[in-house]
């Protein structure tokens, strides 16, 4: 058994762990449950440190390249003739997966940690939470498309139930409308994930494959196939392949999600319960950043090039939207959702341009925005906890109050508008960079693009300030009154303990953006070289 | 002389009060009379037409037959209807009517 | 380590190195280990700003008019094929204001100890303060465009920290989020900039870039629209920082802040990063672009100049003539007097500095004032003080160094200083057409005016009798002087804006020894009249003036301004620029973020929810059909059905003798069928 099973199914034992105790011991139940996110930190850690740099690593479309690899074969039918149904269980990182992995088990336990104020039901909730993790770590090595999509299918049936059940009031709502959105993108999904199957031949056993290595290699394609590159097949009276590409990435553009199709986003963030939000903003929309990178873009890579602009336009769309957006809103958790909008607008953009800063800056981005989102929502949460209020007006002056949470706002809405020390800035930067370059080396973004996402950075400082000023300095009042002077303490022991690694992280990938970077670099590399070859 | 056709015409005159019987009493036992009655009717016929068979006597037997059948046939019914009559205490065949739907 | 240039000093750049971090290691202490209001953090910082200070001045000896810049850098890490680098690059300019912060900063933190003594924040002022200084010095030598910026944004949100420190009173909320929020609209200029010279030389390194003959900005033959846009952006940058029209309005704003603060903001750090930014990449503007710096610079100036002769707040007056004189560097630039516009920079940084510190004893003891005797009085009017001269002599005169600095009055630096500005201005004009000379005479209107309100405001505060009195004829004003550790800063400052730290001849700017360190220029001999008649022309001029102030704000027989006319107003409401900005800018952006938010909830949910609704639809259509005609179908057989049993089981009665009729009917009629038919 590889590393990455018992990274991957490790909260499973756990989850059964608890499934299995008396209802009555609830109150361990999440310890349990922060043990099994350390150990899925512990191996995601070692992970990290033993993966191996360099040219020969680099993944993307070797089957050679990826590490901690384990090939079985899961499902085998014989069909008839030659015919063989083959379904692997098929793992394996590369420098892409890796940061993936390692960002989304320091939010697993930072959410862990959150979980604390669940009060009610606890065995559901906390094996919900297992079940999720094991999902979402599934996404992130799976390189056999069935398994992806089984994986990512999973993501929603805890998520759907977290929200419903342990949300805020108008949980039912939300959670239909986020289950409904994000199921409506993966349906079709399928239909290309098929469709797929049945142009591609496994060059080793020569059969049909949902192998999504050999689904990069244009050699593998049969003659004639529906997405085979040279059969020039339609859909619809469209390029099957273009239309391959536009509903695997508006799959996925539900996900991240990218203006028009994150309606979903504030509703589900706000009425989630926190740590669900924690992992909603913090894992959840990396998955759709992800699996644009290793799906829509790896195995059409002819299509990520002429829809580059388009990709781009929509990021840049995304980034101004959501920032203007956020500076209306007047509920703090959503003003935080609007700006995530925002925010993964730059992953959008720095994809697109398909240069190697603009693809670094975007995984730095993912890497960058579920910490601090993590951390903001994680604040939020800190003072819906106390006063059951989120309404920004209904504040004035916390930073007397509660100096020790002012600080931590500070350098959570700090990072987040780009103040330079911090993973944002890095990040925001080369996507723009990558932008930039964009026109010069493969011509696919204009300039303008660039400087229109470099404005979203100023609208970011805009709603973050008013919030900071509105909320945190003057003299203080409450809505509530002397109730909620008294409720509103500063942070606990147990809170510090949460955000202080968060800052940390934030400010360590600031000043050493290589901690990143390096892992990174040369699948990235590998990536865009793969698209220029095509 | 009396000829094969006055018996034919004693036989359907036993045959039409026997039917008559049948279908107009409400009592079992006067229904089996009435049953009786054709039954007579029928071996009455069969006698009549036994001139016909001078050698084996074939009507003859035959009659016999029926007249030992018919008793025990009667015996049987008498005793289901003693048997109905205990459970029902009634032998008025329209008032037993458990089987009616 | 790498190495770039041939030059390298280990001694050299560890110095500098530590000239940088010290104050950093000071913002360390006092943010981890020192208690709230623990008085060693004063003492820490100043003693960080102080060794800063000498070693400093060592490297400044070390490296400045030698031959070569330091350059040293190191990779930081490496993104695509791209390695950036991380380094130092000390050349006269860094090294001249890696001198000039510490020196501007070390009176300051003094100061301060004295002036925030009470306060209950008192170390978090000086962790504050510390990492000012260390970003403002580490933005100094960065050899990294990338770096630059980020200390660059650094040096903005320590400032955002400072003159938010009081953040319970609203006025310095709102101005520190203004200062920030229009500081980002240059900073994304700059930003755009940097990537773009990045996207078409790859490389953010601006010894590459700017240093020397064989730097890509000045290499022939190469297509300079590439760099002429980069440098209007970093030309847009320079304006947020250094507080030019149009994004000057956050600067009077900033007052808000401890005056210890402001002192420091207005002299070496913040605003003077905008102008520094401009001398490191100087290359990259052309003429034309020039031109645009010379004009925004000389309106600036005239601007600035107007609005702060009707101002009232003392350290309103101060920021406006700030504005103004930041706008003579600028247009210094434009003209080319590029060493005349650093020489500006490092006059005009002691005596503003001075300025406030004394405005900042000044408020202190109104306050006092104010407090005794209970009045509902602003202690930063200036209408409120006046006959301060005799009460607080020290300050008057070192107060009166510095203004005669600042109006330029020969024996002062800032006469060095500013007429070589004037006369370079007037040569650039020369021959150009009549439209350029608008700039120097524009320039020279704004030094007379400057003049004015400089008199304006010493007469005001310290001359004639206290107007105190005409609120209540009891009071006798008492003022003081203030502790040592006010008044030896001050006095440190007011030895800084005489002439000899710069020049040993009082009259002529060009012998100065700042302008050998800079880009030789032809204007440095005094080969034209304008050399002569310029200084002389304009010095004549201002005595007048300095007249005409006393005459109206002393004797009070000069009536040459109605307090009601159009252009007091104008002036008074600082040109209405921030009302503009408030009424039409933010509330359009406000506007904005208002539709699309309607949008999204309208609009693209709207979406969402009809769609969502007619999926509601087709279910209840589906559910009707379902009901009603699928469902029926099978109810009208299943009724035929049924109604065909309730006939038939009509005829089952269970009446055997019933039965027996039917069957003897059905033979009969057989029977009858059979045999009649």
């Amino acid at each position: 058994m590889s590393i990455l099973t018992l990274l991957i199914f490790s909260p499973i034992l756990f989850g059964l762990v608890i499934l299995l105790l008396p209802t009555e011991w609830r109150n361990i139940f999440k310890h349990i449950n922060l043990l099994a996110t350390l150990v899925q930190l512990g191996i995601a850690v070692w992970l990290y440190i033993n993966f191996k740099t360099g040219a020969l690593f680099a993944g993307i479309n070797h089957q050679g390249q990826y590490q901690f690899v384990e090939k079985l074969h899961w499902i085998g039918l014989n069909l008839g003739g030659t015919n063989r149904l083959q379904i692997d269980y098929f793992v394996g990182v590369d420098g892409i997966s890796i940061m993936m992995l390692l960002m989304s088990s320091v939010v697993m336990v930072v959410a862990a940690i959150s979980s604390w104020e669940i009060n009610k039901n606890h065995k559901g909730y906390f094996a919900l939470f297992l079940l999720l993790d094991v999902a979402i770590t599934g996404v992130f090595c799976s390189l056999d498309f069935f398994m992806f999509y089984i994986f990512y299918e999973l993501m929603l049936l805890p998520l759907y139930f977290l929200i419903g059940i342990w949300g805020g009031v108008r949980r039912e709502y939300a959670a239909i409308k986020f289950f409904l959105y994000t199921l409506f993108g993966s349906v079709f999904m399928l239909l290309v994930m098929v469709g797929l199957y049945f142009s591609v031949r496994d060059p080793q056993t020569g059969n049909h494959t949902f192998n999504m290595i050999c689904m990069m290699n244009p050699a593998n394609y049969d003659k004639g196939s529906i997405f085979g590159i040279l059969s020039n097949a339609t859909l619809l009276g469209y390029p099957a392949r273009v239309v391959g590409f536009i509903v695997l990435f508006v799959a996925f553009a539900i996900k991240v999600p990218v203006v028009p199709l994150h309606t979903w986003l504030p509703d589900a963030h706000v009425e989630a319960p926190t740590p669900v939000s924690i992992i909603l903003a913090g894992v959840l929309l990396k998955v759709g950043g992800y699996g644009i990178i290793r799906v829509c873009f790896s195995i059409f890579p002819d299509i990520a090039t002429s829809g580059a602009f388009w990709i781009g336009l929509l990021g840049v769309i995304s980034i101004l939207y959501g920032a203007l957006n956020a500076l209306a809103q007047r509920d703090l958790k959503r003003l935080i959702a609007y700006s995530s909008v925002s925010h993964m607008g730059f992953v959008l953009l720095g994809i697109a341009s398909q240069t190697a800063e603009g693809m670094s800056g975007a995984m730095m981005q993912m890497v960058s925005h579920g910490f601090l989102s993590a951390m903001l929502f994680y604040l939020v949460g800190v003072i819906y906890n106390r006063v059951h209020n989120r309404d920004i007006y209904s504040f004035r002056g916390l930073g007397t109050l509660m100096p020790k949470y002012t600080v931590f706002v500070m350098v959570a809405f700090f990072a987040s508008l780009g103040l330079p020390g911090f993973s944002a800035f890095i990040a925001e930067a080369f996507s723009l960079i990558g932008a930039f370059n964009s026109q010069a080396i493969n011509g696919l973004l204009p300039n303008w693009m660039a400087v229109c996402g470099s404005v979203g950075i100023l609208l970011s400082a805009a709603y973050f300030l008013w919030t900071l000023q509105r909320m945190f300095f003057g003299e203080t009042q409450l809505k509530g009154g002397q109730i909620w002077e008294l409720a509103l303490t500063d942070l606990g022991k147990r809170e510090l303990i949460t955000l202080v690694p968060l800052a940390l992280l934030a400010f360590a990938l600031g000043v050493m953006p290589s901690l990143v970077f390096d892992k990174v670099n040369d699948s990235v590399l590998a990536l865009i070289q793969f698209i220029q070859l095509k | 002389m009396i000829t094969l056709t006055d018996f034919l015409f004693i036989s359907a005159g036993l045959f039409c009060t026997g039917i008559f019987i049948v279908l107009s009493k409400r009592n079992a036992i006067q229904i089996l009379i009435g049953i009786e009655l054709i039954i007579n009717a029928a071996i009455l016929n069969l006698v009549a037409f036994g001139k016909y068979d001078k050698l084996n006597n074939a009507g003859q037997s035959f009659a016999l037959f029926a007249i030992v059948l018919a008793a025990a046939a009667v015996s049987v019914a008498l005793a289901i209807i003693l048997n109905v009559y205990r459970q029902y205490k009634t032998i008025d065949p329209n008032k037993v009517e458990r089987l009616k739907g | 380590m790498e190495t770039a240039l041939s030059y390298t000093d280990p001694l050299i750049i560890q110095l500098a190195i530590a000239v940088v971090l010290l104050p950093f290691a000071a913002f360390l202490i006092n943010f981890l280990l020192i208690s709230k209001t623990s008085k060693v953090s004063g003492w820490i910082s100043s003693l960080a700003i102080l060794l800063s200070f000498i070693l400093s001045a060592i490297v400044f000896f070390k490296v400045w008019d030698k031959p070569h810049d330091i350059h040293v850098q190191q990779v930081w890490f490496a993104i695509g094929n791209v390695k950036v680098q991380i380094g130092l690059w000390l050349n006269n300019l860094s090294v001249l204001m890696l001198l000039l912060v510490p020196a501007v900063a070390l009176p300051v933190h003094i100061y301060s100890i004295a002036y925030m003594a009470g306060d209950a924040k008192y170390t978090r002022y000086f962790t504050y303060l510390s990492f000012f200084c260390f970003a403002m010095l580490a933005l100094v030598v960065m050899d990294n465009m990338l770096l630059m910026y980020a200390f660059w944004e650094l040096v903005g949100f320590a400032s955002y920290l400072l003159i938010g420190f009081w953040f319970t009173r609203d006025k310095a909320v709102q101005a520190n989020k203004k200062a920030f929020i229009m500081n980002r609209i240059g900073d994304i200029a700059l930003l755009v900039g940097i990537l773009m010279l990045y996207a078409h030389y790859h490389t953010f390194d601006m010894v590459k870039l700017f240093a020397g003959d064989n730097a890509l900005a000045n290499a022939q033959g190469v297509d300079k629209a590439w760099l002429t846009i980069p440098g209007i952006c970093f030309l847009c940058g320079a304006i947020a920082k250094s507080a030019q029209f149009p994004l000057h309005t956050w600067l009077p704003d900033a007052m808000e802040g401890p005056t210890s603060v402001s002192a420091l903001i207005h002299a070496a750090t913040m605003v003077a990063a905008g102008i520094f930014l401009l001398g490191r990449v100087y290359p990259a503007f052309n003429a034309d672009v020039l031109t645009v710096i010379a004009v925004i610079g000389c309106f600036t100036a005239f601007m600035a100049a107007t609005i702060a002769l009707t101002q009232n707040d003392l350290k309103r007056i101060l920021a406006y003539s700030t504005i103004s004189q930041l706008g003579f560097m600028m247009l210094a630039m434009g003209v080319g007097a590029y060493s005349s516009a650093l020489f500006h920079l490092a006059t005009h940084a002691f005596f503003k500095c001075l300025l406030f510190l004394s405005a900042g004893v000044i408020i202190h003891e109104m306050q006092h004032l104010k407090q005794k005797h209970q009045l509902n009085i602003d202690p930063q009017n200036i209408l409120y003080m006046g006959g301060l001269r005799k009460l607080m002599p020290v300050t008057f005169i070192t107060c009166s160094i510095a203004a005669l600095a600042l109006i330029g009055l020969p024996l002062t630096s800032g006469y060095l200083s500013k007429d070589g500005i004037l006369i370079q201005a007037f040569e650039w004009a020369e021959g150009k057409g009549w439209l350029y000379s608008i700039i120097p005479i524009g320039a020279m209107l704004t030094s007379l005016l400057t003049a004015f309100y400089v008199a304006r405001l010493m007469f005001k505060v310290f001359f004639g009798e206290s107007r105190l009195k005409e609120f209540n004829p009891d009071i006798v004003p008492e003022a003081h002087d203030g502790s040592l550790l006010y008044q030896i800063p001050m006095m440190m400052l007011a030895a800084c804006c005489l002439f000899p730290l710069f020049s040993f001849n009082p009259f002529f700017y060009e012998q100065a020894w700042l302008f050998k360190g800079f880009i030789a220029s032809s204007y440095l001999e005094r080969m034209n009249l304008y050399h002569t008649v310029v200084p002389v022309a304009v010095n004549l001029l201002i005595v007048p003036v300095i007249y005409l102030a006393y005459a109206t704000y002393i004797k009070r027989d000069a009536h040459w301004f109605k307090q009601q006319g159009v252009l007091f107003r104008f002036s008074y409401n600082q040109w209405y620029i921030d009302s503009f900005y408030n009424k039409v800018i933010v509330k359009l952006v406000l506007l904005l973020s208002n539709l699309t938010y309607w949008l999204d909830k309208n609009v693209i949910d709207g979406l969402i929810g009809i769609l969502a609704n007619i999926g509601i639809l087709l279910g209840k259509i589906a559910a009707w059909v379902d009901e009603y005609v699928i469902d029926g179908i099978l109810h009208v057989i299943t009724g035929i059905v049924k109604q065909g049993g309730n006939f038939v089981r009509g005829f089952q009665t269970g009446r055997v003798q019933g039965y027996l009729v039917t069957m003897l009917l059905v033979i009969l009629v057989l029977y009858v069928l059979k045999t009649f038919i």
